[in-house]
């Protein structure tokens, strides 16, 4: 291959995302009236699905042939960064399948929202190949900038508004956090690419107090980004006010890019023995960060009474849990990176499963909103019930479903680390994380609605039940044979490693 | 009211002979006795037609047939059984062939149906209860060929292929003597309980249906798996059908109920997985392939210091007391019993909670020799106050029947546990035999109990009085089983709370407490006798005090046919124990020695202190399958052992 081919051939997820995405706006606004936007959700899709074929390709091929040396430092495209690209296009197809139900049957069927959806999935897959703080700042915009605008498409709503302008103030807040940290970086090492840092970091700069503060101020902004107890505030107002299917791309996607960014930037440019050791640098602060999260989100879903803002808050303690590997990854690698990237990517097809399901169980004015109105679904609409309670219970690691395994190889990780208080803590907070995912399913299957009282009606979508169902396959494939799917990820976490 | 005639004039319904009958006693014992002179199976023949001729003159053919026929396969089941002597069991070189997959045929036939379940129309009751039954006898038929090999000391139908094979996952099962009861009682149980079940479960039958089997090819797969992995896998599955089963069909408290079974049970369990990974992960630490390993016989091969053993052992005993139950974490067994449906708890008592005792004994003796010894004697004193006394005294103040039942359960399973503890192979066998016991005659009160329910809607024992009179096959019933439960001799509960109790008295592994301990549990069995027979008393006998006590019908057809297995089994296990105790005997022996074995070497109270090693394979135990073991292991092994 000539360079300009191996460069345009490796940068293809990103080339053919972008192009689909502009293809697909110009196709909304020379559509006419009548058959406006019934073929957006089913294009968004293959856009989304084409630009994971071209990742698996370009993985296939071998990126050694492909001289990708020409866009680093800029962007890394690695096996790391494929695998992203592959989980970030699933959950943004996830969420466009669900859009395709939801945006008509409440009557926000605008075409704009493809177009973020696409546009906002661009920016998750650049930060995850993001190479220097520019492009990490580039991306980080770029698919939050979509994701401030998803939440607050709903426009009539107050709530949506609210949780709109929550998310947009606190993740600018973030976003500046991060940058400040990035210029005493720059500052202190004289780099602004991450192995660069790293390396001057390694090379003795690790000790100034700038690049000290210069950690805490990423970590701060990281920490913002993947909604970590204590900065996890905006997440359940933005997570309800937002249209379900943005919520869903926010907990599967936005998230996957944070952990994407965290993980680049953590182990590359804070990758060296000092600032990766217990006692000077960032493992103590995460490993916190991670009981925090994980506890405090657990307790404060178990008392929600609207199964969004449980799911919202169920997604910070699936934070929690994947802070663990992000912590172990100090020690044992790669397999601790790997099951980050295995748990990140049962999280995305069960939490867009559960999500799918709970817009497949309500209809427009009779949603389902609380436990109530989920009270006997299991007998009006069986299929619809147990394909939550399966997502469910992948989300609550039973077995044999993909959250099993997740957990499963998180907490052995954990274990291989010498991690033992920090799984104990972990695997304390999956049994209060399975008490209130079971009181979905007792709603759904053991009580019956009061008289009188309005129940949801479950709607019908073609769109949503095949998320259900491509997302339900996953669920039990990576709950049976996970271990292609591991190697892979070993594969992809093998790049930080050499 | 025809039931009503029947009930007040009593003698005339019961079991007298008409000339019919005799007639018919006549005509059937001729031809039971030609046919002797051809086939061996006359015996099974002719009991059968005297059941068939005993039962009272008003039912037809519909029960005496079916009667008749469990009464055959139950007595020809015996015949068949019959133990050989113990030197044919341990010089048997020539084994009949043993199929690799019928381990896996027994788990997975179950599952498979459950899934098929899904697949039949809501609408037609008839037809989903028809495959859940045909697809239990099916697995029932298949694990004949299990009582068919001589058990000895060994495993059986191993079969061991790579799951996850980076991970050193595998998909291990085998049976040795003390599985096969467990499996043998699941598959036994499974079909009464699902019998008895379809009398009163009207609502959502086929989601009935999915979690019976589903929950039956669990618990199989749960007793056969030697992979932990594996096991753990079957243990979580196991939870999900048994807490739809509380909470969809319950009594009126049933949501929490089966929360707090769900939390309990979880709660445990995944300590139980942190400590199942430590293991594995230690395993590859030190073994010459560096690969983790989840197989139980590697995994035991594991010798660890003393004050790790001590939370690993923490962490399994703790998942296993807590599904036993053991005192103080059995308060959820009360609620969970009393607000399941019939056909759940007699499942749960059954065979639920054997999973705990079993899980002890083969996993936490097994794995942790050392630590188990070092508190077997304390854990033993818990077990004859907090289960055998306290227990009994619990349930000897329950108003609720259901309440009582599953005290006494508690109470019960102290005996298992306590035999367990004293770990001497009359205990073992003891305590092998009594959680068969428990699972019959708890299952029997259970079924019994739930029959009166259907008819009278209240669980208090007040509410009864005076029973005997309307309901007299009944009444009769339940005090065999009664007395089964309390342990009368000729009946299954003797055997094993005697052998439980001697081989207590004899235990050096209680340290020096065992007389006292023994002394404790014959106790219980007094204080056993007195809750029981106190509420047999309020409920049957006395004046009739409530007016509807007077007209309650007596046990009909179905139930009748439910409860006839259980009530014959009490009996056979009352009076052939051998025919169990036979097939255990080798597997007991096998785990009692590999146990005293690790505790003699490092007597207490010097454990084993010094670094994490591996032992040198056991040699009788199954081989390891060629892809698993290198030549070099060997070697590598000895030196690690020297």
């Amino acid at each position: 291959m000539t360079p300009p081919m191996a460069l345009t051939f490796a940068l293809s997820p990103l080339l053919f995302l972008a192009g689909g995405a502009m293809l697909l706006m110009l196709a909304e606004a020379f559509q006419s009236k009548r058959t406006r936007n019934s073929g957006l959700a089913l294009g968004t899709t293959a856009v989304f699905l084409g630009s994971a074929a071209f990742a698996a390709s370009v993985w296939m091929y071998g990126l050694q042939d492909l001289g990708v040396a020409s866009v680093a430092p800029w962007l890394v495209i690695d096996k790391f960064s494929l695998f992203f690209d592959v989980v970030l296009c699933l959950g943004g197809a996830l969420a466009a399948l669900l859009a395709g139900g939801y945006l008509p049957e409440h009557n926000l069927d605008r075409g704009e929202f493809y177009s973020l959806l696409l546009f906002s999935t661009f920016g998750a897959m650049m930060l995850a190949a993001a190479g220097d703080t520019l492009t990490v700042f580039l991306g980080l915009e770029t698919m939050s900038i979509g994701a401030y605008a998803m939440t607050a498409f709903r426009r009539a709503s107050p709530k949506s508004a609210e949780g709109a302008l929550k998310y947009f103030l606190l993740g600018s807040f973030a976003a500046a956090i991060l940058v400040y940290g990035f210029v005493l970086l720059y500052g202190a090492t004289g780099h602004s690419d991450l192995a660069g840092i790293g390396a001057a970091l390694a090379a003795g700069g690790a000790k100034s107090p700038m690049v000290v503060v210069a950690l805490v101020l990423v970590l701060v902004g990281l920490a913002f980004k993947v909604s970590a107890v204590p900065f996890h505030m905006w997440t359940p107002d933005a997570y309800e006010g937002a249209p379900t299917p943005a919520t869903t791309y926010m907990a599967v996607a936005v998230k996957g890019g944070g952990f994407a960014m965290m993980l680049r930037v953590l182990l590359t440019a804070f990758g060296d023995p000092r600032s990766m050791s217990w006692s000077s640098g960032w493992p103590p602060v995460v490993a916190w960060l991670a009981v925090l999260t994980m506890t405090v989100a657990n307790l404060i879903a178990g008392r929600q009474e609207s199964v969004k803002r449980m799911l919202a808050y169920s997604s910070i303690a699936h934070a929690g849990y994947l802070l663990v590997g992000v912590v172990v990854t100090m020690r044992v690698q790669p397999d601790a990176t790997a099951s980050v990237l295995f748990y990140l990517l049962a999280y995305t097809v069960s939490t867009a499963g559960a999500f799918g399901a709970l817009i497949l169980a309500g209809s427009f004015g009779k949603e389902a909103v609380t436990y109530e109105d989920l009270a006997g679904i299991g007998r009006r609409n069986p299929a619809v019930a147990l394909a939550f309670s399966l997502f469910l219970l992948s989300l609550a690691g039973v077995p044999p479903t993909a959250g099993f395994f997740a957990k499963w190889f998180l907490f052995r990780s954990a274990m291989g680390g010498g991690f033992y208080a920090l799984t104990i803590v972990a695997f304390l907070n999956s049994v209060v994380g399975a008490y209130y995912y079971l009181r979905v399913l007792v709603a759904m299957y053991m009580r019956e609605p009061a008289a009188g009282a309005p129940v949801a009606m479950p709607m019908r979508s073609g769109y949503v039940m095949a998320a259900l169902v491509l997302s339900a396959i996953l669920v039990l494939a990576l709950g049976i044979l996970p271990t292609k799917t591991l190697d892979v990820a070993m594969q992809a976490a093998a790049a930080f490693t050499g | 009211m025809s039931t009503h005639e029947t009930a007040t004039h009593g003698d005339d319904g019961v079991t007298k002979f008409g000339q019919r009958e005799l007639g018919w006693l006549a005509v059937v014992a001729l031809v039971g006795i030609v046919a002797a002179r051809f086939i061996d199976a006359s015996i099974p023949v002719l009991l059968a037609a005297v059941v068939a001729a005993m039962v009272p003159r008003k039912h037809g053919w519909d029960v005496r047939a079916p009667l008749a026929v469990i009464t055959g396969l139950l007595v020809f089941f015996v015949i068949r059984a019959w133990p050989v002597s113990s030197e044919d069991i341990d010089s048997a070189a020539a084994v009949a062939p043993e199929s690799p997959h019928l381990l896996s045929w027994l788990i997975f036939l179950p599952i498979a149906g459950a899934v098929g379940i899904l697949f039949l129309p809501r609408q037609s009751p008839h037809v989903l209860k028809g495959v859940t039954m045909a697809v239990m006898f099916g697995t029932l038929a298949l694990s004949i060929p299990l009582l068919n090999v001589t058990m000895g000391r060994g495993y059986h139908f191993n079969q061991d292929v790579p799951w996850l094979a980076s991970l050193g996952i595998r998909y291990h099962v085998a049976i040795d003597g003390i599985t096969l009861w467990l499996v043998m009682l699941t598959v036994f149980l499974q079909p009464v309980a699902a019998w008895v079940s379809f009398g009163s479960i009207k609502m959502r039958v086929k989601d009935w249906c999915f979690a019976l089997l589903l929950l039956e090819g669990a618990m199989i797969g749960a007793f056969l798996s030697l992979d932990l992995f594996l096991f753990y896998v079957f243990w979580e599955v196991m939870l999900i059908p048994m807490y739809v089963m509380i909470g969809v069909w319950g009594g009126s408290n049933r949501i929490k109920s089966a929360v707090k079974f769900f939390l309990y049970t979880f709660f445990g369990s995944v300590l139980m997985l942190a400590a199942i990974l430590y293991l594995a992960y230690t395993y590859a630490r030190i073994s010459p392939a560096k690969l983790p390993s989840f197989d139980f016989f590697e995994l035991s091969r594991l010798e660890l210091p003393m004050h790790v053993q001590m939370w690993l052992f923490a962490a399994f005993a703790l998942s296993f007391f807590i599904k036993v139950p053991m005192w103080p974490v059995h308060t959820w067994l009360p609620d969970a019993h009393t607000e399941a449906p019939t056909g759940g708890s007699i499942i749960l008592a059954a065979v639920m909670l054997k999973m705990g005792t079993y899980g002890y004994l083969r996993f936490c003796m097994g794995l942790f020799p050392e630590a188990a010894g070092s508190q077997a004697a304390t854990l033993a004193g818990v077990a004859v106050l907090g289960g055998i006394v306290y227990g009994a005294l619990c349930a000897w103040k329950q108003d609720d029947v259901k309440r009582l039942i599953a005290y006494s359960s508690v109470a019960h399973l102290g005996y298992v546990m306590l035999g367990i503890f004293a770990a001497t192979p009359s205990s073992l066998e003891g305590a092998v035999l009594q959680m068969v016991n428990h699972g019959i005659s708890t299952g029997a009160l259970f079924l019994l109990f739930g029959v009166l329910y259907d008819r009278r809607h209240t669980r208090q024992a007040d509410d009864f009085g005076g029973l005997a009179k309307p309901m007299p096959v009944y009444a009769t019933l339940f005090i065999i089983a009664t007395l089964a439960s309390i342990g009368l001799p000729a009946t299954n509960g003797f055997i094993g709370e005697f052998m439980v109790i001697t081989g207590t008295f004899v235990s050096n592994k209680l340290g020096h407490v065992n007389g006292i301990q023994a002394v404790g549990a014959a106790i219980g069995v007094i204080l056993g006798a007195l809750y029981m027979l106190s509420v047999v008393q309020k409920m049957f006998f006395g004046p009739i005090t409530k007016k509807e006590n007077e007209h309650v019908e007596d046990i009909n057809a179905r139930e009748m046919i439910a409860v006839a297995p259980l009530i014959l089994m009490v009996f056979i296990i009352g009076l052939f124990p051998n025919i169990f105790l036979s097939r255990m005997k080798g597997a007991v022996a096998r785990t009692e020695e590999a146990y005293s074995s690790r505790l003699e070497v490092n007597a207490a109270p010097r454990y084993y202190d010094g670094p994490i090693r591996l032992l040198p394979r056991q040699s009788d135990t199954t081989p390891l399958p060629a892809d698993l073991a290198p030549a070099s292991d060997t070697a590598a092994d000895t030196g690690a052992a020297k």
